[in-house]
C-alpha cells in the first residue's frame, strides 16, 4: 500500500525505479567468472569480461593472463569442489557436462552452455556473453573486429576458383591411417569455404570423417591442408611430415606438391584468432 | 627274472614344502607281473604310477626301466616301453575314437610324420582285441563309461609297449564293465605278456586277476607280495581300518573280501 | 583311412577357398575402377590412378587382412589346445592387451620415432606385447617347476585386467583428440596404403608359423591332458613353451600390424572344427587359411557397406563374433 502512494509522485517513482535497474544491473554483471572451455575464455578477455575471469580450464593458454590463474580441470574431469569453492557467480561449461550441471544447480550456481557450432557461431557467443556479463559494446566491437577480419579474407579470395581440398585434422604420424578429415559440415568446414576453398568431401555432410586412401585417390583433391598443433616446423621436419602422402602420386595435390601444413595451436579454435587460421588457410589454398 | 620296472625307494612331494605324497616306496615290476597297488584313497597310488611312468620325476630315489635311470630316457622312448591308462579321459575338444586309439601311436612317429597304414592297422587291432572296433568312427564324448575306458586301453596297447600302468581302470564301471575289463587285461597279460600295474581300491578286483600285492597307506608300503600271502585280515584292517572276511570263493576260484565292520 | 591323403584334400580346399577370395577382394571397392587400366603398364605410375587405387589402397590392405586374419586364427588355434579351452582367444592371455597399452603410450604421448620404416605406433604395439608376454611367462613358471596351465590363464586375465585399465587411465589423461585417435586404433583397422609394414610384421610371423607347423600333432596330445601327453612320449614342458611363445609372437605381431581385432582367434577355429573335426593336423592349417578369407571378407564389408564411410574391421567382426559367440555359449551348455 505504502508503495503504490510512493509510485504517484513522479520524484520518488524515478528514484525508487533507477535504485532497481542499477540494482538488477549489477546483479547481471557477474564478478567471478570461471571459464572450462578455452576458446570462450579468448571470447571473454576480447569482449571486456577478462578481469571477471577468476579461474581456468587446465588447457587454457591464451591469452597470457590465464597462465597465472588457478585452473579447475577440462571437459572430462571438471574439479568441482574447486569450483564451488572459489565462488564464482557464473561457470561456462560445455553443453555435454551434464553431470556438472546439476550439481551447479544444487549449489546454486548460475552457469552458461556453451556447445560449438559452425563459424557463426562465434559471433552468437560473443553476442549471448556480451549480454550475459555485462560487456554488450565490448562483445559488438569484438564481434565487428572479427567480421572485419573474416571478411577482409573473403574478399581476398573472392572470384577466385576454389580448390577441391582435403582438410585434414589428425592422422598417424609417418603413415596414412586413421585420417580424420573435414567432411562438409561444422566449422572447419565453414573455415575451409570462407578461405575460398571447395570441401572436397561435402557430400558425406559429417563434422568429421575418418577417410581411407581409396577414397582419397578417388576423389582426387587438388589441394590437401593438414592442421599440425605445431607452433614451429623446419623446412626438414616438414618434409617429413607431408612424405607419407607420396605414396598417392596421383592425387593432384601430391603431384602439384600442394600438400600445406598450416602450424599454431589454437589457430582453428571456435575463438577470436579463428581470423588469423584463416588467413593462413587463405594464403595456403590461394598463395 | 628281469626286473622291467623298478622304483627304488622313490618319495615324492607336488610342490617344495608339500608333504610328501610318496614315501620310501620301492616296488619292483618283472617281465610279465600283473601287480595290483591297493590302497584307500589319498594313499599315493596314482602319484606312484606317475613316478612309474616316468610323468614326474622322484624328489629322492630313482626309478629305473631295465638298467636305465628313467629321467635319462628321453619321453618318446619312455613312451614306447610304458603306457598308462589314466582313471579319467576329458577331451577338450570332439574327436572319434579312432583318433583317440591313434594318439598312441605318437612315440614311434617323427615330427611331420603322418600315421600310415601300419599304424592304422596297430590301432585297428588294439580296437578289436578290446572289443571296441565297432566305435572306431564314433565320437568320444558320446561313448558310455566302460567303452571310453576300452577305447583309452586300446590306445595304451596301440602304443605297443611292454608295460602297462593303469590307474583305477574300474573306478566309475558298472559290474558288468567291472568284469569285462578285468577279463580283457588278464588275457592282454597272458596272451601278449604285457607286464601290468595296476593301482585300485577295490579289494576284489585285486584279488580277482592279481598276482602280487602292494599295499599303501599315507605314501608308505605296508605290505608286498603275492596275493595270497598279502591278502590276509589283518593286512585289510591296517589298509582301511576295516574288519574282513577274507576267504577262497568257490564260484570264481579265487580270494574275496567281504568287509565286515569299520573298526574306528 | 589315409589320413596323410585327407589332410591334404581338405587344407586343399581352404586354400582354393582362399585363394580365391584373395584374387576377387582387391577387384572390388567403394569406388568403380578399369582392371585393365589399373594393369596397364603403358600409363606412367603418376597418372594412373586406378592401378593407384588397386596398387596402394586396395591390395595392401588385402594382404595385411590375409596375413593378420591367418595369424589371429591360428594363434586361436593353438591356445585352444594349451589352455585345453575352446573358448580360450588370442586375446585371452594379455598379450593384446599389452600391445594396446604401446599403442595408447605412442598415441598419447605423441611419440614419433621409426626404425626400418616402421612407424611409432607399430613398434610401440609390438614392444608392449612382448613386455606382457615376458609378465606372463615369468608369472606362470614362478610357482612351481613346469608350466602350469591353469597359473598360466590366471596370469593372462591378471595381466589382461590390469593393462587393460592402465589403457583407460591413459586415455583419460590424454588429449581429446588423442584419445580419440586411441579408440580409433582399437577397433582395428587395415588400411596400411603400403607393403612395408606387412614387411615388418612378415619376420615374427613366419618364425611363429614355423613353429605352429612343428605342433599340430603335439597339440592333439597336449589337448587331451598333459599326463596323457606326457605318458605318450610328448615333451610336455617344452611344448607349451614352445605353443605359448609361438602363439603369443604371432598376436602381438598381428595386433601391431592392425590393432586388436577380436573375434577372429574363436569364430574361425570353431567353424572350422565343427566342418573338419579336431585333428589339429587340418584345424591348424584350414584355420589360418580361413581365417586369411574371413577377414579380408570383413573388411570388404567395411569399406563397402557404408561407403564414402568406413566402418573399422574390429567393429565388422565384432559385429559378427558377438552373436556367434553367444550361440556358442548357449550349444555348449
Amino acid at each position: 500500500m505504502t508503495v503504490l502512494r510512493l509510485l504517484r509522485r513522479p520524484a520518488s517513482a524515478g528514484l525508487f525505479l533507477s535504485v532497481l535497474l542499477l540494482a538488477s544491473l549489477s546483479a547481471q554483471q557477474p564478478k567471478r567468472i570461471i571459464s572450462l572451455v578455452p576458446n570462450v575464455t579468448e571470447i571473454l578477455f576480447a569482449i571486456g569480461a577478462g578481469p571477471q575471469v577468476v579461474a581456468v580450464s587446465t588447457y587454457d593458454v591464451e591469452p597470457p593472463e590465464v597462465r597465472s590463474l588457478p585452473t579447475v580441470g577440462a571437459l572430462v574431469d571438471p574439479d568441482t569442489e574447486k569450483i564451488i569453492s572459489l565462488r564464482p557467480d557464473l561457470v561456462i561449461t560445455y553443453g555435454s557436462q551434464t553431470d556438472l550441471h546439476a550439481q551447479l544447480k544444487a549449489a546454486n550456481l548460475p552457469y552458461f552452455d556453451y556447445r560449438h557450432g559452425g563459424l557463426d557461431h562465434i559471433f552468437v557467443t560473443m553476442r549471448a556473453l556480451g549480454a550475459r556479463t555485462g560487456h554488450v559494446d565490448g562483445a559488438e566491437r569484438a564481434a565487428h573486429t572479427l567480421q572485419a577480419a573474416i571478411d577482409a579474407v573473403k574478399q581476398r579470395v573472392a572470384g577466385k576458383p576454389r580448390p577441391k581440398t582435403l582438410l585434414v585434422f589428425g592422422r598417424e604420424p609417418g603413415s596414412l591411417r586413421n585420417i580424420y578429415a573435414s567432411a562438409g559440415r561444422g566449422f572447419l568446414h565453414d573455415m575451409l569455404v570462407a578461405a575460398g576453398g571447395n570441401d572436397v568431401l561435402s557430400d558425406i555432410d559429417r563434422e568429421s570423417a575418418q577417410v581411407n586412401t581409396e577414397l582419397i585417390l578417388a576423389r582426387a583433391p587438388e589441394v590437401i591442408i593438414e592442421l599440425n598443433s605445431a607452433n614451429r616446423l623446419n623446412d626438414a621436419d616438414l618434409k617429413q611430415v607431408v612424405a607419407p602422402w607420396q605414396a598417392l602420386s596421383t592425387v593432384p595435390a601430391v603431384r602439384n606438391k600442394r600438400v600445406l601444413v598450416v602450424m599454431g595451436s589454437g589457430l582453428t579454435v571456435p575463438g577470436p584468432r579463428v581470423a588469423e587460421g584463416l588467413d593462413k588457410i587463405a594464403r595456403a589454398l590461394h598463395p | 627274472m628281469l626286473d622291467l620296472l623298478w622304483a627304488d625307494n622313490v618319495s615324492f612331494r607336488y610342490a617344495a614344502g608339500a608333504p610328501l605324497v610318496v614315501d620310501g616306496v620301492t616296488v619292483r615290476l618283472a617281465s610279465g607281473a600283473l601287480a595290483g597297488i591297493l590302497g584307500p584313497n589319498g594313499s599315493g597310488k596314482t602319484s606312484l604310477l606317475r613316478l612309474l611312468s616316468g610323468t614326474h620325476t622322484p624328489t629322492a630315489g630313482r626309478v629305473l626301466l631295465g638298467q636305465r635311470p628313467l629321467d635319462q630316457v628321453s619321453r618318446r622312448e619312455a613312451a614306447r616301453q610304458i603306457a598308462v591308462v589314466p582313471q579319467e579321459t576329458e577331451l577338450a575338444f570332439e574327436y572319434s575314437a579312432i583318433e583317440i586309439v591313434l594318439m598312441g601311436r605318437h612315440p614311434h612317429l617323427g615330427v611331420f610324420a603322418v600315421e600310415g597304414p601300419d599304424d592304422v592297422r596297430i590301432a585297428e587291432d588294439a580296437m578289436a582285441a578290446t572289443g571296441t572296433a565297432h566305435l572306431a568312427s564314433r565320437s568320444f564324448h558320446q561313448l558310455s563309461g566302460g567303452e571310453k575306458q576300452r577305447v583309452v586301453i586300446a590306445a595304451a596297447l596301440a602304443q605297443g609297449s611292454g608295460v602297462l600302468l593303469l590307474d583305477e581302470p574300474t573306478a566309475s564301471l558298472d559290474l558288468g564293465y567291472q568284469l569285462e575289463i578285468a577279463t580283457l587285461l588278464t588275457r592282454l597279460n597272458h596272451e601278449r605278456q604285457v607286464t601290468m600295474a595296476i593301482s585300485t581300491h577295490d579289494l576284489n578286483l585285486a584279488a580277482s586277476i592279481c598276482r602280487e600285492l602292494v599295499m599303501m597307506r599315507d605314501g608308505k608300503v605296508i605290505a608286498a607280495g603275492p596275493t595270497a600271502d598279502v591278502l590276509t585280515p589283518d593286512n585289510v584292517r591296517r589298509l582301511y581300518d576295516v574288519e574282513a572276511d577274507v576267504h577262497i570263493n568257490e564260484a570264481s576260484g579265487h580270494v574275496a573280501v567281504v568287509p565286515v565292520r569299520r573298526l574306528r | 583311412m589315409n589320413i596323410r591323403r585327407r589332410i591334404v584334400i581338405v587344407v586343399g580346399m581352404f586354400a582354393l577357398f582362399t585363394a580365391a577370395v584373395m584374387l576377387w577382394a582387391p577387384t572390388v571397392g567403394s569406388t568403380a575402377i578399369s582392371l585393365t587400366r589399373a594393369f596397364d603398364r603403358s600409363i606412367p605410375w603418376d597418372a594412373n590412378v586406378d592401378a593407384q587405387i588397386f596398387f596402394v589402397a586396395r591390395l595392401p590392405r588385402v594382404l595385411a587382412g590375409a596375413l593378420v586374419g591367418a595369424t589371429l586364427a591360428a594363434a586361436g588355434v593353438v591356445l585352444q589346445a594349451l589352455l585345453r579351452n575352446p573358448l580360450a582367444t588370442p586375446f585371452t592371455l594379455g598379450v593384446s592387451a599389452g600391445a594396446s597399452l604401446g599403442a595408447m603410450l605412442a598415441v598419447t604421448m605423441r611419440l614419433e620415432f621409426g626404425l626400418l620404416g616402421v612407424t611409432s605406433i607399430p613398434l610401440a604395439s609390438f614392444g608392449g606385447s612382448i613386455v606382457a608376454t615376458a609378465l606372463v611367462y615369468a608369472l606362470a613358471v614362478s610357482q612351481r617347476r613346469g608350466l602350469s596351465t591353469n597359473v598360466l590363464l590366471l596370469a593372462g586375465v591378471t595381466l589382461n585386467a590390469f593393462f587393460s585399465a592402465l589403457i583407460l587411465f591413459v586415455q583419460y589423461i590424454a588429449d581429446f583428440a588423442e584419445a580419440l585417435r586411441a579408440i580409433r586404433w582399437m577397433m582395428g583397422g587395415l588400411d596400411v596404403a603400403g607393403y612395408t609394414p606387412i614387411v615388418a610384421a612378415l619376420p615374427f610371423v613366419l618364425l611363429a608359423f614355423g613353429t605352429f607347423a612343428m605342433m599340430p600333432r603335439t597339440l592333439n596330445l597336449l589337448s587331451v591332458g598333459t599326463d596323457a601327453a606326457a605318458a605318450r612320449g610328448v615333451e610336455v614342458t617344452t611344448a607349451q613353451r614352445l605353443a605359448f611363445f609361438s602363439a603369443s609372437l604371432a598376436t602381438g605381431a598381428a595386433v601391431s600390424l592392425g590393432g586388436p581385432i577380436g573375434f577372429i582367434g574363436i569364430i574361425v577355429p570353431h567353424l572350422v572344427r565343427l566342418l573338419v573335426g579336431s585333428d589339429h593336423r587340418v584345424v591348424l592349417p584350414a584355420s589360418a587359411l580361413f581365417g586369411a578369407s574371413f577377414l579380408v571378407l570383413c573388411d570388404l564389408a567395411a569399406r563397402i557397406v557404408m561407403a564414402p564411410l568406413e566402418i573399422p574391421v574390429g567393429v565388422v567382426t565384432a559385429l559378427i563374433g558377438g552373436p556367434f559367440f553367444l550361440w556358442l555359449l548357449v550349444k555348449r551348455s
